[in-house]
C-alpha cells in the first residue's frame, strides 16, 4: 500500500535562509532576556569554577610549605568549600531558569503555529496527513527547545573562549598563535558537517513523523484489520516503516559522532605541535618553564569550549530543521483568504452562486507537473464551472442527484471550507470574501455526511457550539431531534464521556447528537448533507418532524437521497456533473417527468408497498438466473 | 506500579508474528523489562564493548594528562632528551584515542537506535494483538505519543545516558583504587562516605523526579491526544468557529506540560549531591592537611594535591548524574507507559489449537447477555434465536437498541459476558480466531478506508489480481466510478477515504468484502448513503452474493426486510419479535409500525393487504 514511505518534503516546506531563521528564533527569546542571561552568566562562571579551582587550591596548598598556621589554615578550607559549592549555587540559578526559558519558549511555538494550524482551510487538510502535522506540532517543537539549551551553551562557551584567549596572550604569544592556527581547521570541519547534519536531521524527523503518521491511521482502521484478519499487512507495513526511521535516524547519529572526534583530532594535533614547539622552547631557552606550563593548564580550558561551540554547530542544525518544519507549517498561507472582515449581527439567508468555477486545487498547482503527481487525481477534476444559483432568504432547498455529482461540494463552498477560482458567491448581496470567517460560520450550522464527536461528555457535545447553553436547553434540543429518551440507557446519562468519534453510540445516537448540536446554535443557514441517512424508521419520522419545524424560517440546504425528506421542501435542484439539470418544486418535477421524477420513481418503488412484494421475485430471477 | 498482574498467555493474543522473547520480563516491571533490551541478543555485546571502551577512553585521556605533566617537569628540569617520544605518545593517544571514541561512538548510537526500533516493533505488534474493546477505550493521539515519543525515550537511554553512566563509574572507581593503592587507607573514608551518600541522594533525587516525569510523559499523550482529536474533527471545528476553543484546549494541556517540565527543571536545580561533592572534598582536604600535620612520612605537600586532585574527580559524575538521571527517569516513565498498555491484558482468547474447519453458516445465539468492558449496563440481554446455514437475516429497530453489537459478537470482536454465540452449533470461543474471521466478512456503516490506492483498499482483505478486483468492483457498482478517475484502480484516496463521497465509499467496502469471498456476511446499514438508483443494481449483486452464505442485514431498507428469512425486532438491547415478515406483520405491533409510518397506512389497512 502506498503509505508515503518515501522521505520527501511536504508540499508546504520550504527552505529558509539560516540568517532569516536565526532572527526568527531570536525573536522567540527576546522576551526572556533577563533569564538567558543568567543562565548564560552562571554557565560561564560554572565552568571557570570548575576549571579553576583545582588550579587555585593547588596553589594555595602550596603555600602550606610556607605558611603553616592556622588562620592560613582555616582559610584554605573555607575557600575550598566555598569554590566547590558554588557550584551548587550556580546549578540552582542556572536549571531554573534554564527549564522556565524553554519551558515557555516551547509553549509559545506551539500555540504559534497551533493557532496558523487551526487557521488553515479544509483543503490543506485533505492533502496533508494529520498524523505528520502532529508530530511537527508536538514533537518538533520540543526539539526546537534543545535549541535553546545550546544556544544559551553556546554564548557560554564564546564567553569563555574570549577570556582565556586573552590569558592566554598574556602567558605567551608565539605559543597562542601556534593555537590559534588550528582554529580555522576547527571550523572548517564545523561547517563541512553543517549541510548534512541538517539535510540527515530533517530525513530522521520526516521519518519519526511518518512512523506517528503511519500510527494514527492503521489504530484508527484497526477494526478493519482485525475483521479482515489482516493484522499481518499491518504489521509488515510497520516495520517498513520504523526500520525506515532507524536507518534514517542511524545515519543522522553516525553524522552527528563523526564530528566530536575529528575535532578532538585536530585538538590532538595541537598538542603534540605545542609539546614539539614548547618543548623545544623551553629546553633552548626562549620559552620560561613556568609560562610553559601554565599554557599547557589553560589549553583545556581553551579548547573544551571551543570544540563545543564547533559541536554544537551541527546539533544546532538539528533544531534549524525542527524550526524550519514549524515555521513552514507556520507561514504557509491559507488558501481561503477574507478580503474584508465584515461582521453582520444578522444574516437573512440570501444565497447567491454567480458563474461559480470550483476545483478541489489551485490552478496553478495543477500547472505544476510535481505537484500534480502528487495531487490524488480525483482533486484534480473540476467540480464547478459557471454554476449559477440563487437562494432566497428562509426558502428551503433540495439538492438532489447521484453520487459524485457535487452535491456536497455546494455545502462545502458556502461553509467557505474551499476556496473557489471563478465567479463568485454572495450572502445577501455581500461577496462571501469579505466576511469575517468566525463570525460568518456562526451563522451556519452544517450537520455533516459523517457525524463527528468529541472524546467528552455527551452534554459538552450538545453545547459545543454553543457553551453557555443551560441543561435545559440540551435537553429541548435533543428532544427537538428526535427524543431524549435513548439518553438514559447511558451509564452517567448526559455526563456519559463518549469517547473518541463517538464510539459508545451507535452511528443513528450519533446523529441524532449533531441533530441537536446544530439546533441549539439555532444558525441562519441550515446545510443537511445526507443527515438522515443512519437513521432507523422511527427517529427518522421524530427527526423529519424536527426538521420540518427547524426549516421554518431559516435558509435551508437539504442534500438528501432519501427523497421521502424532500417532498415538503420550496425547491428542489437536481445536479448532475456540476450542473443543474432540473429545478422546481415536488410537483412540478414530478409532472415535468424528466431526471427528478426517473430517481422518485427509482426511490420510490424501493418504498413502496408494491416493490417491497415484488423484491422476492427480481431477487429470485437473479438467484436462478445465475 | 504493577500490582495483582496475572500472568498472560502469549496465545491470548490475537496476533503474535513471531515468539515474543520479552512477554515474561514484561511482567516484572518497566525496569526489568528495559534491561532485558539492553542485554538482548547481540545488544549485550555491544554493550560490552561500549563500557570497555568508554573505560578504555577515560583512562587513555588521564594517562595523556599524566605524560604531558611528567614531560613539562623533565623539560623544566631541562631534561630534553626523550621529547621526540613524548611527541610521539601524544601523537598516538591524540589522535588515536579519538578512533576509538569513534568506534565506540558507532556502536553506542546502533544500540541507541536498535533499542529504539526493536521497543517500538514490540509495542506495536502488541497493540495489534489486543481486542477490539481494548481499542475502543484508547485515545488515538495517546498512542501515537507513546509508539513514537515515548519509545524515543529508550534511545536516549542509551545515548547518550548509558555511556555517561559508564564514564561515571570509571570517575568513581579510578580515584578510589588510586587512592586506595598510593595514599593511606583511612584517606578512602572523605571517597567512600560520599559514594554511599551519594548513591543515597541519587536515588532520592530519582525518586522525587520520578512523578514529575511520569506527568511530563503522560501530559504529552494527552497533548497529542488533544491535538490529533482536534485536527481530525477539523470540519466540525471550523463549521462552529470554534477554533479558539480547541486552541485553549490544547494550550491547557500545554501548559500542565510546561509546568511539568519547569518543575524537573526545579528538583534538578535542587540536586543535593552537588553540595556533598563540595563537603567531601573540603573534608578530604581537611584530613588529608591533618595526616600531614602528624608529619605522616607518606603525606607530603605534594601528596596532599595529588589526592585532593583525585577528589576533584569525583565532580564528574557528580555533575553529569544531574542530567543523566533526568533521562534516565524519563525513559523509565516513557517504558512505564509502554507496559501499562502492553500489560493490559487482551480479552479475546486467540485459541490458536482451536476449529479451523469451513463454516457452513449456521448461527444461533443462547441466551446472550453482554456489557461493554468495564461497565455493568447490559447492552444486550439474553439474546435467543437461530439462523439456518444460507439465511438471510434483517435485525431492525430503533438507535442504539444494539443491532451493530450483535453482530459483532458473531466474529469474536466482542465476547459475550454472559451465554453463547454457535457457529455450525459450535462455541465461537472454540474456534481459531483467525480461522473463524476470515470467514465472516463485515461491512461496518462508517466505511474507514486507508489513505491508499483504491486497489490496495480492495484487496485489503484478500490479496487479489486486478482482475479479480475489477469483478468484484462491478459487483459492487464500484467500477464506473473507479475508471472515471485518470489513475484508475490506482487512485490515491487521502486520509480516510476523504476524496470519495460517502456512498463511493460504501461501495469500495462493498467490493472488499465481496474478495473476501466470506461464509457469513454482515451488511452495517453499508447502502445508507448509496442512491436509490445505484442500490437497485447493487441489490441485485448483493442477493447474488448472498448465495450459498449467511447474512446480516442491518438495514432501514424496507424491501431488504420484507424478504428476510429472519427478522429480529430489538429494543433496548433486547429482541422484542422474531419471525418472517408474515408472522410479524401479525404478531408484532412494533413491526407494523414501521410499515404503518412508512406509509401513512392504518393498521387494519396493513393487515388487509398482507391477506390480499
Amino acid at each position: 500500500m502506498g503509505w508515503g514511505l518515501g522521505l520527501g518534503s511536504e508540499e508546504y516546506d520550504r527552505i529558509y535562509r539560516d540568517r532569516d531563521l536565526v532572527r526568527r528564533i531570536i525573536s522567540y527569546f527576546v522576551d526572556h532576556k533577563l533569564q538567558m542571561s543568567v543562565v548564560i552568566i552562571f554557565l560561564t562562571l560554572t565552568s571557570f569554577a570548575n576549571s579553576l579551582s583545582p588550579l587555585l587550591s593547588r596553589e594555595a596548598i602550596n603555600e602550606l610549605e610556607t605558611t603553616r598556621d592556622w588562620g592560613y589554615l582555616l582559610l584554605l578550607i573555607l575557600l575550598t568549600f566555598t569554590l566547590n559549592g558554588l557550584g551548587w549555587i550556580f546549578n540552582f540559578f542556572r536549571q531554573r531558569n534554564s527549564s522556565l526559558v524553554i519551558g515557555n519558549v516551547v509553549l509559545k511555538l506551539r500555540q504559534d503555529v497551533n493557532t496558523a494550524v487551526l487557521n488553515h482551510d479544509l483543503s490543506f487538510y485533505d492533502k496533508y496527513p494529520t498524523g505528520k502535522i502532529v508530530s511537527r506540532i508536538n514533537t518538533d517543537s520540543q526539539d526546537f527547545g534543545q535549541t535553546a539549551e545550546l544556544t544559551m551553551q553556546v554564548i557560554s562557551s564564546f564567553l569563555i573562549v574570549f577570556v582565556v584567549l586573552g590569558a592566554l596572550l598574556t602567558i605567551n604569544i608565539p605559543l597562542t598563535i601556534t593555537v590559534l592556527g588550528m582554529v580555522p581547521f576547527i571550523f572548517i570541519i564545523a561547517l563541512a558537517f553543517r549541510k548534512v547534519a541538517r539535510k540527515r536531521t530533517l530525513e530522521g524527523q520526516r521519518a519519526l513523523a511518518t512512523v506517528n503518521s503511519f500510527v494514527q491511521e492503521s489504530v484508527s482502521g484497526i477494526s478493519i484489520a482485525k475483521t479482515f484478519r489482516q493484522e499481518k499487512k499491518l504489521y509488515n507495513k510497520f516495520n517498513g516503516v520504523n526500520e525506515q526511521s532507524y536507518r534514517a535516524n542511524l545515519r543522522r547519529a553516525y553524522v552527528f559522532n563523526f564530528i566530536f572526534p575529528a575535532l578532538s583530532i585536530v585538538q590532538g594535533v595541537a598538542l603534540v605541535l605545542l609539546m614539539w614547539i614548547g618543548g623545544e622552547g623551553t629546553l633552548g631557552g626562549h620559552i620560561k618553564a613556568g609560562d610553559f606550563y601554565l599554557f599547557f593548564q589553560s589549553l583545556w580550558l581553551f579548547f573544551f569550549p571551543l570544540l563545543s561551540i564547533a559541536s554544537f554547530w551541527p546539533a544546532f542544525q538539528a533544531g534549524l530543521a525542527a524550526s524550519e518544519r514549524i515555521f513552514a507549517l507556520i507561514d504557509t498561507p491559507p488558501t481561503v483568504l477574507q478580503d474584508e472582515d465584515r461582521i453582520l449581527d444578522k444574516i437573512h439567508g440570501k444565497i447567491e452562486f454567480v458563474k461559480l468555477g470550483f476545483s478541489y486545487v489551485e490552478s496553478s498547482d495543477i500547472l505544476d507537473r510535481e505537484k500534480q503527481n502528487y495531487l490524488p487525481e480525483i482533486a484534480r477534476a473540476k467540480v464547478f464551472s459557471n454554476f449559477s444559483l440563487k437562494i432566497n432568504p428562509g426558502e428551503s432547498l433540495a439538492i438532489v442527484g447521484h453520487t459524485g455529482a457535487g452535491k456536497s461540494s455546494l455545502a462545502k463552498l458556502i461553509a467557505r471550507f474551499y476556496e473557489f477560482q471563478e465567479g463568485d458567491i454572495t450572502i445577501d448581496e455581500i461577496s462571501i470574501r469579505n466576511f469575517n470567517l468566525k463570525a460568518y460560520r456562526k451563522h451556519i450550522g452544517i450537520i455533516p455526511q459523517t457525524p463527528f464527536l468529541w472524546a467528552d461528555t455527551l452534554e459538552n457535545n450538545i453545547k459545543y457550539s454553543k457553551p453557555s447553553a443551560t441543561k435545559d436547553e440540551v435537553l429541548w434540543a435533543l428532544e427537538q431531534a428526535g427524543g431524549a429518551d435513548w439518553v438514559e440507557d447511558l451509564p452517567n446519562g448526559l455526563e456519559t464521556n463518549i469517547r473518541e468519534r463517538g464510539a459508545l453510540l451507535s452511528m443513528g445516537q450519533r446523529q441524532l447528537v449533531v441533530f441537536a448540536r446544530t439546533l441549539l446554535e439555532n444558525p441562519s443557514i441550515l446545510i443537511l448533507d445526507e443527515a438522515t441517512a443512519s437513521v432507523d424508521p422511527f427517529t427518522e419520522t421524530r427527526i423529519q418532524e424536527a426538521l420540518e419545524k427547524t426549516i421554518e424560517g431559516r435558509t435551508s440546504i437539504i442534500i438528501a437521497h432519501r427523497l421521502w425528506t424532500v417532498r415538503h421542501v420550496d425547491r428542489i435542484i437536481v445536479i448532475d456533473h456540476g450542473k443543474i439539470v432540473e429545478k422546481g418544486n415536488h410537483e412540478e418535477l414530478m409532472e415535468k417527468g424528466g431526471h427528478y421524477a426517473t430517481l422518485y420513481d427509482t426511490y420510490f418503488r424501493h418504498q413502496s408497498l408494491d416493490y417491497i412484494e415484488k423484491t422476492r421475485d427480481y431477487i429470485k430471477a437473479v438467484k436462478e438466473g445465475n | 506500579m504493577l500490582k495483582n498482574i496475572r500472568k498472560i498467555d502469549n496465545r491470548k493474543m490475537e496476533f503474535m508474528p513471531e515468539v515474543d522473547p520479552f512477554s515474561e520480563v514484561r511482567l516484572k516491571g518497566e525496569k526489568r523489562w528495559i534491561i532485558a533490551h539492553i542485554f538482548h541478543g547481540t545488544n549485550k555485546f555491544i554493550v560490552l564493548i561500549i563500557f570497555f571502551g568508554t573505560i578504555l577512553t577515560s583512562i587513555l585521556n588521564s594517562a595523556l594528562n599524566i605524560i604531558i605533566g611528567v614531560a613539562i617537569d623533565e623539560f623544566i628540569a631541562g631534561i630534553g632528551g626523550r621529547l621526540f617520544h613524548y611527541v610521539l605518545v601524544i601523537f598516538i593517544i591524540g589522535v588515536g584515542s579519538p578512533f576509538l571514541n569513534l568506534v565506540n561512538n558507532l556502536l553506542r548510537e546502533t544500540l541507541a537506535q536498535r533499542m529504539e526500533r526493536d521497543t517500538r516493533q514490540e509495542f506495536y505488534t502488541n497493540l495489534l494483538g489486543k481486542s477490539q474493546s481494548f481499542h475502543d477505550q484508547q485515545r488515538i493521539g495517546d498512542i501515537m505519543a507513546r509508539t513514537t515519543n515515548d519509545v524515543r525515550m529508550l534511545n536516549f537511554l542509551i545515548s547518550p545516558a548509558l555511556s555517561l553512566i559508564f564514564e561515571s563509574f570509571a570517575a568513581l572507581v579510578i580515584p578510589i583504587i588510586f587512592i586506595f593503592l598510593f595514599f593511606p587507607t583511612e584517606l578512602l573514608f572523605a571517597p567512600l562516605v560520599f559514594t554511599v551518600l551519594f548513591l543515597i541522594t541519587l536515588r532520592s533525587y530519582t525518586r522525587k523526579l520520578g512523578p514529575v516525569t511520569a506527568r511530563l510523559r503522560g501530559e504529552f499523550g494527552q497533548m497529542n491526544a488533544i491535538l490529533n482529536e482536534t485536527l481530525s474533527g477539523i470540519e466540525v471545528v471550523k463549521g462552529s468557529s470554534n477554533e479558539e476553543y480547541e486552541l485553549k484546549k490544547y494550550l491547557r494541556n500545554a501548559h500542565s506540560f510546561k509546568d511539568a517540565f519547569v518543575e524537573q527543571g526545579y528538583i534538578m536545580a535542587r540536586y543535593i549531591p552537588l553540595l556533598l561533592i563540595a563537603f567531601t572534598i573540603t573534608f578530604g582536604l581537611g584530613h588529608a592537611i591533618f595526616l600531614n600535620l602528624q608529619g605522616s612520612p607518606s603525606m607530603g605537600i605534594g601528596q596532599i594535591i595529588a589526592y585532593v586532585g583525585l577528589l576533584g574527580i569525583l565532580r564528574f559524575p557528580t555533575f553529569i548524574s544531574i542530567w543523566v538521571f533526568a533521562i534516565v527517569r524519563l525513559a523509565i516513565s516513557g517504558s512505564e507507559r509502554l507496559l501499562e498498555v502492553m500489560n493490559k491484558e487482551s480479552d479475546i482468547d486467540e485459541n490458536i489449537q482451536g476449529r479451523t474447519a469451513e463454516i457452513v453458516g449456521g448461527v444461533s445465539f443462547k441466551n446472550v447477555t453482554f456489557c461493554y468492558p468495564g461497565s455493568s449496563q447490559p447492552v444486550l440481554l439474553n439474546i435467543d434465536f437461530e439462523v439456518q446455514p444460507g439465511q438471510t437475516v434483517a435485525i431492525v429497530g430503533t438507535t442504539g437498541s444494539g443491532k451493530t453489537t450483535l453482530t459483532k459478537l458473531i466474529s469474536r470482536l466482542y465476547d459475550v459476558t454472559e451465554g453463547h454465540v454457535f457457529v455450525d452449533s459450535v462455541d465461537v470461543k472454540n474456534y481459531h480466531l483467525e480461522s473463524l474471521r476470515s470467514q465472516i466478512s463485515y461491512i461496518e456503516q462508517d466505511v474507514f478506508l486507508f489513505s491508499s490506492s483504491i486497489f490496495d483498499n480492495i484487496s485489503f482483505g484478500k490479496t487479489g489480481s486486478i482482475d479479480q478486483v475489477t469483478r468484484v468492483a462491478k459487483e459492487a457498482q464500484a467500477h464506473d466510478f473507479i475508471s472515471k478517475f485518470p489513475e484508475g484502480y490506482y487512485t490515491e484516496v487521502g486520509e480516510r477515504g476523504v476524496q470519495l463521497s460517502g456512498g463511493e465509499r460504501q461501495r469500495v467496502a462493498i467490493a472488499r468484502a465481496f474478495l473476501a469471498d466470506p461464509k457469513i456476511l454482515i451488511l452495517d446499514d453499508s447502502t445508507s448513503a448509496i442512491d436509490s438508483e445505484t442500490e437497485d443494481r447493487i441489490q441485485a449483486s448483493i442477493s447474488n452474493v448472498l448465495k450459498g452464505r449467511t447474512t446480516f442485514l442491518i438495514t432501514h431498507r424496507l424491501s431488504q426486510i420484507r424478504w428476510a428469512d429472519l427478522i429480529l425486532v430489538m429494543q433496548r438491547g433486547t429482541i422484542i419479535a422474531q419471525g418472517t415478515h408474515e408472522e410479524l406483520i401479525k404478531t408484532s405491533e412494533e413491526y407494523r409500525k414501521i410499515f404503518i409510518k412508512r406509509f401513512d397506512l392504518r393498521e387494519e389497512q396493513l393487515l388487509k393487504m398482507e391477506v390480499t
